[in-house]
Order: C-alpha cells, then structure tokens, then sequence
C-alpha cells in the first residue's frame, strides 16, 4: 500500500535536512508505530506524506498503491484515501465541525465516485460516529477545534477519521495530551474502525499507547532516519532501556528493518 | 504566496453588473446654485416648503468645507460640472410595470432583481430606482391593504406631505455634515416607508439603486417611520455601470423607530469599485442614522459592502428611548485600489440602552479597509451596554486594515466592552482542510465566509442567498 | 500642513523670545528656534487633541524662569531612593545639583552625568534631539530652546549599570507659573543593561508648566527597564515626550505612572529599528478631583519578528477626565508581528469621563495584532463576592479597586520602587474609597 524509499526532505527554502533517507514499507490490514526521541524526524515524515507545503522531498519517493504521490496536492492525496491526524488540530474560526465533514466527505466520495450525501443523509451518517469518540451533538456545531480543550481536539480528529474512512492513517502523537479516559475512548475508535483494508501508522512518544492498540510493526526513528525495526516487543525494550542503546548504532549503521 | 495568490485571483473576479444602459435623459443643466435647486423641486412639482427645505439646505452647503478627515485619498468631486438631477426620459407617472421603459426593465432583469408582481413566490416588495428616480414599486396594492405605505420619496411629498415634513431632516439635520446638505438640497428621488401603530410589515421591502448616467451624481433620499408596536425590515441593493470617471452618490437615509417598534435595515452595496489602477468606479459618501425615539424600540443595521472605489459610510443609532437597542453588523470587502472608512456610531441617550457592534474588514489587492466607529454613554444613560468586535483579515502585503474606534463613557454604571484583531488565512489552516480534502481555493472560501459568518447570518433569508452569491463572485469558489 | 505661512504666536512663541543664550548646545538652539517658528500651538480641531481641553495651559501666566520668584526646595531626601544610593542625578526646576546627586556607584562602562558637561561626547553629539521626533510640536522645540543640563546616560558594550539609576526631577515652589524644560538622554551599546526610574515630583502646590523631553536608543541586544513616575503638584500641568529606539534582539520595558498634574499630556513612542525585539509600554492612570490625564503612544513596528504588549490601566473619580489613544502600526514587510493592547478603565464618579481610542494600522498580513478596550464600574458579582465573604461595600470595592491597579506595577524590579507604588495606590484607593459612587 504504502512505499517510502530513501525519503530525504528539508525545510522549505533552508539547508537543514530533516529525513535523512527513510524507508518504510507498510501494506494492508497492517498497524506499524514509529518511535524515538523529541526531533528524530517522526512528524515530519508524516507531513511529507501528507503533502505539507513546508517541507521539500529533496530524494527518495513516496509510492501509494504502486504510483509516486510526490507531485500531488495535499487534498489529491486526501481524495487517494490518506489521512493525517494532526499533532497540533488547527483552528478554523466560523467553520463548523458539520460544515466541514460534509464538504470533505462529499469531495472525498465524489472523487472515488461514491455517491455524495444530502444535509439530512449526512446527519444521519455522521451521528453513528459521534458515539464512536463519544462526542455530544452539539460538538457539531461548534467551529472546527476553536476553544477545544486540548483532549477535544484529538478526539475530533480521531472522529473526521471515523467520517472519512480513509485507506491510509497517519496518526501524528494522537496520545500526547490525552488522560487515561481518553486515551481508553481514542484507542477504541481506532481499533475499530482499523480493518483488513486499511492501514494505520501510529506515530508515538510513548509506549502506553501500544498497550491498547496492537502494533504488527514497531520502528524507532533517531536522527531522520529508521534506525530499528521489530515486534511490539520492541517497544517494551524501549521503554525500559530509552533510546540511548540505538543512538549509537544509528550513527554506525542508518540501515534497518 | 500560493495561498495569497489563489484568493487574490478569486477577489479579483470581474464586475458583473458593469453594462450601460441606453436610455434617453432629460436636459438638465449641470452644475450647482440657487436656480438649480429650484428647478429641481420645479420639476417634481414640489410645495413650497420642500422648495424652502432644499435651498436652506443649499444655502448651509455652501458654508460647509468638505471634510478630509478619513482614512482615504481621492480626487474631490468636481462640483461645478456635476449633473444633479437626472431622470430617464418617458417618465410621467407609471400605472403599470408594462409603462416601463423596456431597456430599463431589461436592466433589472440582467441583475436579477423581479420588478414583476406574478414573481410573488420571491415575497418581497421592490422600489427601483434608476439614476435618482423611482421607476417603479410592487407590490404597492398589498402593502396597502396591512396599512404599511411602501413608495417613492416624491410621491410621498405629494401624497403624505404631513409625514415627510415632520420626519424628514429629524435625524439627519440638513446641516448634519457636508454631503448631507447637499443631498438635502438636490436629492431628487428615493424610497419611503411608513408603518403605522401595531402593524407588523407582512414582506420584506426592498430598493434597488441603479446609477446609469455617466455625469450624473446620485442622491436619493430614504425615510423610514415605524410607529409604535411595529415592525419593518428593509434592504436596499446598488449596482453602477463601469465608466472611467468617478460618479458620486451621496444618499441620506433616516430611520425613526417608536415605542416598542424595529426596524430591520440591510445594504448589499456592489457600485461598482473601479479598475486594478483606480480608475474609474463610485464614490460613496453616505449619511444613514436611526433614531431609537420610542422606549423598547430596536434600529439593526446590516451591512455588506463589496463595492465602490471609495466608501465613507457610518449607518448610526441614537438610542434615545429606555431600553431600546442598536445594533450594527458589517462586512466589508476591498480589493484593487478600493478605499473604504466604514463603522457606526452608537450614542446612548437613554437608560437600560444596549448596542452591539460586529465588523469585520477583510483587505486584499492594494486597498485600504478601515472601520471608524464611537461609541458613547452621555451622562444620563444609566446601565447602557455596548460591545463592540472589529476583526481584520489582511490577504498579501499591498493592502492594509485600521480600526479607529472612538470611545467615551460619562456614566460610572456604564458598560463598554471593545475588542480588535487582525488576523490572515494561514497557511497552516489551508494545509489542514486540504488534509481533508478541500481544494485551496474551497479551503480559503470556507475560512473567509467562517471569519464573516456572524454578520453574515444577521441578512434576511431571502436575501441571504443574494449575499452568499456576491460573496462568491468577489471571492469565488463554494460556500457552504 | 500649510505651517510655514499660518503659524499662530503662542505664549510659548513669547517665553521664547525671553531666553537667553547659555552658551551651550548652539545648533539644536538655532534648529529648535527655526523649527518653532514653524510650528503652532495645538488646538480641538486638531484630531490628536480633540478631546483634551487645552485652556488650564493657555489660561496660565507664565513668566520667564528668572522672573518667577522660585523658592529653594527643602526635605528632598526622602525622595531618594535607597538602591540608587550611588546612583542618582538630581534636577531642581530643570538645573542640575551635583551637591544632591550621586553617580559613583554603577560599575565599568557606565556614564551618568548632567548633560551639558557631556558636550563633546560622540554619543550625546550624535543623539542628542536627533531621536525625538514629534514632527511641529512647540513644546519639544521650545524644550530645545530652553534646556541647558539633563540627565545623560552612556553604557558601554556589555556593561550592566549594578544599582537602578534614579533621575530625580523635583520643582519647587514660585511666586509665578514658571516652565521646566528636564531632559534625559539614554544611550545603551551592544548587550548593556541598566534600569532607569525617572521621577518628576512637585514639592509645592504651586502652577508651573514641565515639558520632559527623553530619548533612547537600545542597540542590538540592549535591555532597558525604565519606571516613571509622575507625582507633580496637582497644579502642575505635565507634557512630556519620552522615545526609544529599539535595535535588533533588544528590549525596552516602560511603565508610566500618572498621579499629578492637573493636565498631564503623555505622548511614549517605540520605533523599531531591526527585527527581534520586544518591548513594553505600560501605563496607569490614577486620577481624581479635576484632573485631566491624557495618554497618546505610539508602538510602531518597522520590521519583521517584533514583540510588544501595552496594558494601560485607568482609574478616574470625581470630575477627572482621562484619555487614550494607542496606535499600533505595523508597517508593510514587518511580518510575524505580535502585539497586543489592552487598556481598562474604571470609571467610578457620575462626573468623571474616560475618552479611548485603541488604534491599529496594520500593512502587513502575517501579524498577530489585537487590542481591547473596557470602560466600566467595577464588578457587581465581585462585590457581592466579597461582602458575602463578610466586607462591607466600601471595603469591598477599595480592595478591588486596589487590585485592579496593582496589576500594572507587578513588573517593577526594583524594590524600593514597587513598595513606594504599592502605596501610592493604596493611598488613592483608600481616599477614594468610592463612597462617592451612588450605587
């Protein structure tokens, strides 16, 4: 489904190279994580996928589904089914949560040629999802992440996801931020909605998160590039001994996994 | 500027309404004196004392400077070569829509307005008027029936003298400021409306000002009397034709509420705005008050303003009446070389008055948006309320956006809340919807109609469509 | 505009004339002549002084200062300040007094003297009058004019001043209204760091006219902190024109406090002058009786990457009347602009009257601006809150009107200057302790 080869990307308009010759390669039905420290390149690389304008792909492809996306916009690559939760959701004062899911999920459908919905069809539609993070109605009307508390945020993106249904889901640090509670709402709606078709990489700091969503793949990313790669029970080394003991090796061998 | 460039392309979007219409006109002389007022009201065959007002006014015009205090730089206005009464030629008095001039109804029709009675579906009573004259108003017959007089200016002089003398010039003093004493003085046509005690207005009244003479200024003259217990909502829409040299409206609109009434008044100003070097496009240079007489009574000013080269325009409410309420909402668009100075003023006079303020400017291209707004609790008016919002949103760096609000409280038990932002579509907004698959173009669309959303939602419904269109040609793309 | 042709005579034009010649400073005299000539006294229609009533200066007899029969000031010292022991200049009437001032103590690197002994020195050569800009305004002109000393202020690159520099400005009795003319010249190099606290006090009830004139220039990575206090006899009627000059990395903190003055004009502008900087300008405004305190800033971003924030804060009883304009400018290309005004008033009197205008011009479209103004009475469910919690009304509101002017003196740094400011509010609070309001 998805294929990163020797991805190298810098900011836009600096010299500062940020990803450093990733590969990763991920298929359906499939979770994969990605770990490591504060500025190892993680969010970074789910932007580049996503098709952020400030970033420049200097090397490398990205291919989805066989074909590069390199020269695609960001909404094109949204229609092809790739969605990014957001580490930081942006606030988009005077346009409701409603407003937005319909408009994206009508674009989205009309690109893939699924029918769009009517104002009251989407009603319904969206309603089943709602429960899913556990939002009250009202969060509907609300301007997209205005005033949100920093766990609303998360949820509400968690819960575009459910409306989507995209193929492809980048989880940017979806657990930073979030109480236990939420944490528990949040897991579960990804699980749920993760199925045999689609693919999810869960981009984290932490381990806690792995303990409610089964990773098939773990990978620790230091310095811009993934250094290690295994099962969950990598993960659990990592939470116990840190990243030091890699930190070594990604600076000898950057090839892994 | 990707994002900066894709909006600028859709703002820029060309003028729609920008055709001519070839009419014949009545000779008038051009240029202004005593002679020229009098065959003004001569030629509406006006009663003395609307002669008298006129050239009081006229008098008190040529003791006036023209100000120069707003946000804006613009060749004055040549008085002396000016055209101050124009009127299409076949123009006695009109029984049925059929008398129309043709080219002039087509005219109508090419904007969208229905002039005709069988479009009953659209509700909504129309006065027309073309280069400061009425042409014609429907539904008249209906209105008639609840009571509620729904004409031109002119008429009104001539049917209602009693009405038109008592309010006209009671809000708007003939020596009020520069522009309103001339248009006292030549304002040759315009819209009245009388609603008379506990009657509710059974549709929506509209104007629409259509400016076509190329020499000609445009005046008309507004009054509009809700009487106790009533309730009236009114909007007036304005297009021009594109000429390369600058024409002047310059109207004076009066509102009266009494007891317990409101009065609804809604602009969707198009004039034209001139071309990317500033050439050409109108001047707006409006008086608009309301007078809060009654207790309980409510004046709501909505505004939307795409058009014109150069706007100076302050829609006002003195709340005299205890309790009574004034509200102001407004979006304002430049773009080119647009020069817009536009606010309100909210003068509390009365106990318990309350007054709400929502503008939001939004500048692109090499325009300058400003709002002027005061605000003020005089000595008296116990427990007045106001709160004022005035964002800004800046598109590229050529354009630039000023808040100038005035602000004054005599009055410990007063209440005065002002807050200001300026703010811009961010890149990181666009990427995000985009993330969701919204075009760039849509995206911006989105947030630009997200930041007006709460003036915007203040338009009557039939006219909200109207405005979400105007919306979509300055700033194309979908809306929600 | 057409200046040069309709300059209208003024009393300042008159007292000009009377000035003689000092010797000193000879081409900022021979400017500040011509530029006076130029220039007319301010009137309502002009719009940056349409709401303030100019007529107790116009209505005042001034005479020449040799003329006005000054008394010598008595008891200064307990104005001094016990941190700027060793470092305190000493103004009386706008005349240095080297016996009362004190400039030993504030380390390598850092010059502070009277002015006109610092004729010849490159940084008083090359700022002095030349970073006050107030386009025709007669009174920094007739300052130019009259002045002989000031306070000067030189740090040298990385010097840091080791104790908070007191400039002193004391006025004392007359027998006729009479015109000072203080001025302060802060020159800070690269990285240096020095904290100012400039005090105007009137030792008298007595008329007379000051017209400070500051400037400052902070070079890259400079930070100033700079208090001034006002506390002229509430006779006095107080114009003063304080600017800085901020360059790149630099800082410049200013908090003006207004307690005297019959009429006090304030007219504090930043400009600045390279990106990454950070500046404040505070006020507050305490005021009573017939008082008119009128403030006009200006914070004007010039370049890309700019910090600023003002928090003015107005108290006004009885007949007093207060006005503010803050314009905000960010000018084209000064992108990534953040700045943010907030000004409160308090109006607590049926006589009072608060005039505002929060002004922003922005020409650049990546800026983070905003401003709010308040003008109000102070909280009802506050004062609920606190009677429930077993105060009587009166108190009640003298401890919220207190903490309401608290917040803008919590960024004092030096000690002495806080505790002195705690208790000019707390006496203002408790004389004014709002009984005058009818609820």
């Amino acid at each position: 489904m998805l294929e990163i080869k020797n991805l190298h990307a810098v900011v836009e308009g600096e010299d500062i190279e940020i990803l450093k010759g990733v590969n990763l390669k991920v298929n359906k039905g499939e979770i994969h994580a990605i770990m490591g420290p504060n500025g190892s390149g993680k969010s970074t690389l789910a932007k580049v996928a996503a098709g952020h304008p400030e970033y420049e792909v200097t090397g490398g492809d990205i291919l989805y589904d066989g074909e590069s996306i390199l020269e695609l916009d960001p909404d094109e690559r949204a229609h092809a089914g790739i969605f990014l939760a957001f580490q930081y959701p942006v606030e988009v004062p005077g346009v409701t949560n409603t407003t937005l899911l319909r408009e994206s999920y009508n674009t989205i459908a009309a690109s893939r040629g699924r029918e769009e919905l009517d104002p009251l069809e989407f009603d319904d539609y969206i309603s089943d999802k709602l429960e899913l993070v556990q939002m009250k109605r009202d969060f509907l009307d609300r301007s997209v992440n205005t005033g949100f508390s920093g766990g609303e945020k998360k949820r509400n993106e968690i819960f575009q996801m459910a409306v989507l249904q995209p193929k492809l889901s980048l989880l940017d640090e979806t657990d930073s931020g979030l109480d236990i509670d939420a944490l528990k709402i949040v897991s579960d709606g990804i699980n749920k909605l993760h199925g045999d078709d689609d693919a999810v990489i869960l981009i984290t700091h932490y381990q806690r998160l792995l303990n409610y969503i089964e990773p098939d793949f773990v990978h620790v990313m230091i310095g811009g590039k993934i250094v290690k790669s295994g099962d969950k029970t990598l993960a659990l080394k990592l939470e116990e001994q840190g990243y030091d003991w890699l930190e070594a090796h990604a600076t000898v061998n950057g090839e892994a996994g | 500027m990707s994002e900066t460039k894709a909006l600028e392309s859709m703002i820029g979007e060309e003028y729609k309404y920008g055709f001519t219409t070839d009419v014949e006109y009545e000779d008038f002389p051009k240029g202004i004196n005593e002679d020229v007022v009098r065959l003004i009201s001569e030629k509406k065959n006006e009663p003395e004392w609307m002669t008298e007002f006129r050239l009081k006014a006229y008098r008190n015009w040529t003791e006036m400077e023209e100000p120069s205090w707003f946000n804006a730089t613009y060749e004055k206005p040549k008085f002396d070569t000016l055209q101050y009464y124009s009127a299409p030629k076949n123009k006695p008095k009109l029984n049925s829509l059929d008398e129309v001039d043709p080219n002039i109804r087509e005219t109508y029709e090419k904007l969208g307005i229905p002039l005709e009675e069988q479009k009953m579906l659209a509700g909504v009573a129309v006065d027309a008027v073309f280069d400061s004259v009425s042409i014609f108003t429907t539904f008249k017959e209906k209105l008639a029936e609840a009571g509620v007089i729904f004409c031109s200016i002119s008429e009104a002089i001539q049917d209602h003298p009693e009405l038109v003398k008592k309010y006209m010039g009671s809000v708007v003093p003939a020596r009020d400021n520069f522009y309103a004493a001339l248009n006292s003085a030549v304002f040759s046509d315009g819209s009245f409306c009388y609603v008379p005690k506990d009657t509710i207005c059974p549709m929506e009244l509209s104007t629409y000002f259509r400016i076509n003479n190329m020499n000609s200024g445009q005046f008309e003259r507004t009054l509009i009397i809700a009487e106790e217990n009533s309730h009236v909502s009114y909007l007036e829409g304005c297009t021009a034709p594109m000429y390369d040299e600058h024409q002047l409206h310059a109207a004076v609109v009066e509102l009266i509420a009494l007891d317990n009434a409101e009065i609804k008044y809604s602009t969707i100003q198009n004039w034209y705005s001139g071309d990317e070097d500033g050439k050409g496009g109108i001047y707006n240079f409006v008086t608009k008050r309301g007078a809060c007489r009654g207790k309980n009574s409510k004046i709501s000013w909505t505004q939307l303003e795409t058009g014109s080269a150069v706007t100076l325009k302050y829609p006002s409410v003195i709340l005299q009446g205890d309790n009574s309420v004034g509200e102001f909402f407004s979006v304002a668009v430049t773009n080119k070389r647009q020069q817009a100075d536009t606010g309100t003023k909210m003068i509390h006079l009365g106990k318990n008055t309350k007054s709400t303020i929502i503008s939001k400017g939004i500048s692109a291209g090499k325009s300058d948006n400003s709002y002027r707004g005061q605000v003020k609790i005089s000595k008296k008016a116990d427990n007045a309320r106001n709160y004022s919002q005035c964002d800004s949103m800046l598109i590229g760096q050529t354009c630039g956006a000023h808040t100038f609000p005035y602000i004054e409280s005599a009055n410990p038990t007063g209440k005065i809340e002002h807050e200001a932002t300026t703010s811009r579509v961010g890149e990181d907004q666009i990427f995000y919807l985009q993330q969701r698959g919204i075009s760039e173009d849509d995206a911006i669309s989105l947030i630009v109609n997200g930041f007006c959303k709460e003036v915007l939602k203040e338009l009557p419904m039939e006219f909200a469509v109207e405005a979400n269109k105007l919306l979509s040609i300055k700033l194309e793309g979908s809306v929600g | 505009m057409n200046s040069s042709t309709s300059v209208e005579s003024s009393f300042l034009h008159r007292l000009a004339k009377h000035i003689t010649a000092s010797g000193k400073w000879a081409a900022i005299r021979n400017q500040s002549q011509k530029d006076l000539n130029m220039s007319s006294f301010p009137h309502k229609k002009i719009e940056e002084w349409r709401f303030t009533d100019l007529r107790p200066i116009t209505r005042t007899e001034f005479v020449p200062f040799d003329e006005a029969g000054v008394f010598p000031a008595t008891d200064i010292e307990q104005y001094f300040i016990p941190e700027s022991d060793r470092s305190r200049l000493v103004f009386i009437n706008g005349n240095y007094h080297e016996k009362y001032s004190s400039i030993g103590g504030l380390g390598k690197g850092v010059t502070v003297g009277n002015l006109s002994d610092f004729e010849e020195h490159d940084s008083v050569s090359e700022y002095l009058n030349k970073l006050v800009n107030y386009d025709n305004d007669v009174f920094v002109h007739f300052n130019g004019l009259n002045f002989v000393d000031g306070a000067f202020i030189h740090l040298e690159k990385d010097a840091k001043a080791e104790a908070p520099i007191q400039v002193l400005n004391l006025y004392t009795d007359a027998k006729e209204p009479f015109i000072s003319t203080p001025r302060l010249l802060v020159v800070a190099e690269e990285e240096s760091d020095v904290t100012i606290i400039e005090d105007h006090i009137g030792l008298a009830g007595n008329t007379y006219l000051t017209i400070p004139v500051c400037e400052v220039k902070a070079k890259q990575g400079a930070h100033i902190h700079h208090v001034r206090i006002q506390r002229d006899s509430l006779s006095a009627l107080h114009v003063s024109r304080p600017i800085a000059y901020v360059e790149k990395n630099s800082e410049y903190h200013s908090y003006t406090i207004n307690l005297g003055a019959k009429l006090a004009r304030n007219e504090p502008r930043v400009v600045q002058e390279d990106e990454e900087v950070d500046f404040t300008l505070d006020g507050l405004v305490l005021i009573d009786g017939e008082q008119v305190a009128d403030t006009h800033s200006v914070m004007d971003h010039r370049f890309s990457h700019g910090e600023s924030h003002q928090l003015h804060k107005v108290v006004v009883n009885g007949s007093a009347h207060s006005i503010f304009n803050g314009k905000i400018f960010v000018r084209k290309d000064a992108q990534k602009i953040d700045s943010f005004q907030e000004n409160r008033n308090l109006l607590l009197s049926n006589d009072g009257l608060v005039n505002t205008k929060p002004q922003l011009e922005i020409f650049a479209d990546d800026v983070l601006c905003s401003h709010g103004a308040t003008i109000g009475q102070l909280d009802p469910e506050e004062v609920f809150y606190l009677q429930s919690r077993g105060m009587t009304e009166e108190k009640a509101k003298e401890v919220l009107t207190y903490a309401f002017a608290l917040e803008t003196i919590e960024n004092m740094k030096v000690e002495s200057v806080h505790k002195l400011l705690i208790e000019e509010v707390y006496r203002y609070t408790k004389a004014n302790t709002v009984a005058k309001v009818t609820a």
